[in-house]
């Protein structure tokens, strides 16, 4: 806010990301585990929303490797995933903008939607194919938390004045 | 053109990595850091233990010694039987010229996490490359087997479970021998046995045991009960679902087996002489301690009669039990009264 070429509080972004991966890999009980949101898919969407000159597909790129290493599977695949939301994302940045956070949420749950089904052939491809379309449900527990991630950052960001 | 680069990256990333193991390094430098996590993830959980086992009350602690005890007896009643067992058995694939039964090493891991896809069944455990964990190694837990090791890191692997739904394992009923293979369902509490004719012999309650066959899980380790089998004679096989021993979903301390790579007869051969070595030392040792008893003998005689009296009562059963003590009592008869101090010190 007080000047906008000099990147500030960068930290501030990565800190979000490194609790991401955290949260992605914490344990849950039993039942909550197929309901587990898309934590990094929902701070990637946000900061790419925020900060479209600083983070985008290389950002997701470079997560989805690291998502991929803690999950065992093959180097690439979550890494496709996000760079996929992460483009999806920046070519409706204009539209996203401008909607009420209901209909980004909305927004959010056909792009996760189309994600995991990228995810679900993926993993058909190598080898262990989910039986059932359970894996649609993260896609839509990320859109109704959606509201609250994007209230929350945005408040974090005024006011660490991050840009 | 952003997009393209990154997506044609990451497909050849996924063709490199399922065909050649050439990223593997890449990927045991990332997980150093960043399999940190899993433990970050466990550390309220670890703390809240801790605290537990600080403030824990004394009767708790009490009574939870009591039932320790009790078990290590009953462990340790098992255990002369088994000494005496195994030696049987030992005999008897002696006369059946078959190859010994191998004593595996098992080392202890600890959970550190669970995989967070739920539609597979994997574990991580605090050992890794650096242990001496290898590929495929069987993983047991005290009630049985677990899985094996499907990826190595340096401090960490993760472990694929039996009921992992592309997890199959050759068993044994342990009461007749029938092979069959076990599958897991993706049900950490059923696996399913494969192609069961619908007239074998197996029925509930039947305990399956690895038969080995498979060349990677070693024989004999309990997998699972038969929970029902059903006879549909729509169907070609029986249906025979069965429930893993091991507590797949709820142990936190595993064993990780070596078994050794020596061929059978190598094996038969080492076994042979590791048993003559202990009858050996068995005909040994009851000449051993009898040094300690002339010393004991010749104390009563001398002026400090109080710290040598616990002396004599220890070592007088050993010397009832074995008269041919002559040797020893002959020998070190210039060796009394002064060491005899030393001695009593020594056997408190």
């Amino acid at each position: 806010m007080v000047n906008s070429t000099r990147p500030r509080n960068g930290w501030f972004v990565w800190f979000t990301f490194v609790l991401g991966l955290l949260l992605s890999v914490s344990p849950l009980p039993q039942f909550m585990e197929i309901l587990r949101p898309l934590w990094l898919a929902l701070l990637v969407t946000f900061w790419t929303m925020a900060l479209p000159h600083r983070i985008g597909m290389t950002t997701a790129f470079v997560l989805g490797l690291a998502e991929d290493v803690l999950y065992g599977t093959y180097l690439g695949q979550n890494a496709m995933i996000l760079t996929l939301i992460s483009f999806l994302i920046l070519s409706l940045l204009q539209r996203m903008r401008t909607f009420h956070v209901w209909q980004q949420s909305l927004v959010i749950l056909v792009v996760f939607g189309l994600g995991q089904l990228a995810q679900l052939w993926l993993s058909a491809l190598t080898g262990n194919r989910q039986p059932t379309l359970a894996l649609l449900l993260p896609a839509l527990m990320s859109a109704l938390l959606w509201p609250w991630v994007s209230f929350a950052l945005r408040g974090l960001r005024r006011r660490l004045g991050i840009n | 053109m952003r997009l393209l680069v990154l997506v044609v990256l990451s497909i050849s990333l996924m063709v490199v990595d399922a065909r050649f193991t050439l990223l593997q390094p890449v990927r045991s430098q990332m997980s150093l850091v960043l399999m940190q996590s899993y433990w970050i993830t466990d550390l309220p959980q670890r703390l809240y233990q801790g605290v537990a086992s600080q403030f824990g009350s004394r009767t708790e602690l009490v009574a939870e010694n009591e039932k320790l005890k009790t078990e290590a007896l009953l462990l340790q009643g098992r255990l002369q039987k088994l000494a005496a067992l195994t030696e049987q058995n030992v005999r008897l694939r002696e006369l059946l010229n078959s190859s010994a039964l191998v004593n595996e090493k098992v080392e202890v891991a600890e959970l550190i996490g669970m995989d967070p896809n739920p539609f597979t069944q994997r574990i991580l455990i605090n050992k890794g490359e650096r242990d001496g964990v290898f590929l495929g190694q069987p993983v047991l837990d005290a009630r049985g087997l677990m899985g094996q090791v499907v990826e190595l890191m340096p401090y960490t692997s993760r472990v694929l479970l039996l009921t992992d739904s592309t997890h199959s394992i050759p068993v044994q009923v342990n009461r007749n021998g029938l092979r069959a293979i076990a599958s897991g369902t993706g049900n950490p509490e059923r696996l399913e046995l494969r192609h069961v004719a619908d007239t074998a012999d197996i029925k509930e309650g039947d305990l399956l045991v690895s038969s080995g066959l498979g060349q990677r899980f070693p024989a004999g380790y309990p997998v699972a009960t038969v929970k029902e089998v059903i006879h549909d004679s729509g169907q070609p096989f029986a249906i025979v679902r069965a429930v893993p021993t091991a507590a797949l979903n709820r142990s936190r301390y595993l064993l990780l087996v070596f078994s050794d790579s020596r061929s059978p007869e190598q094996r038969a051969t080492e076994a042979a002489q590791a048993q003559e070595a202990a009858d050996h030392q068995g005909q040994v040792a009851p000449g051993t301690p009898a040094p300690a008893v002339p010393a004991a003998a010749a104390t009563p005689a001398g002026a400090s009669a109080t710290p040598a009296a616990p002396v004599n009562g220890h070592s007088a059963p050993a010397a009832n039990s074995h008269t041919p003590a002559t040797p020893a009592a002959a020998a070190p008869a210039t060796a009394p009264a002064k060491p005899a101090h030393g001695t009593s010190r020594e056997r408190h």
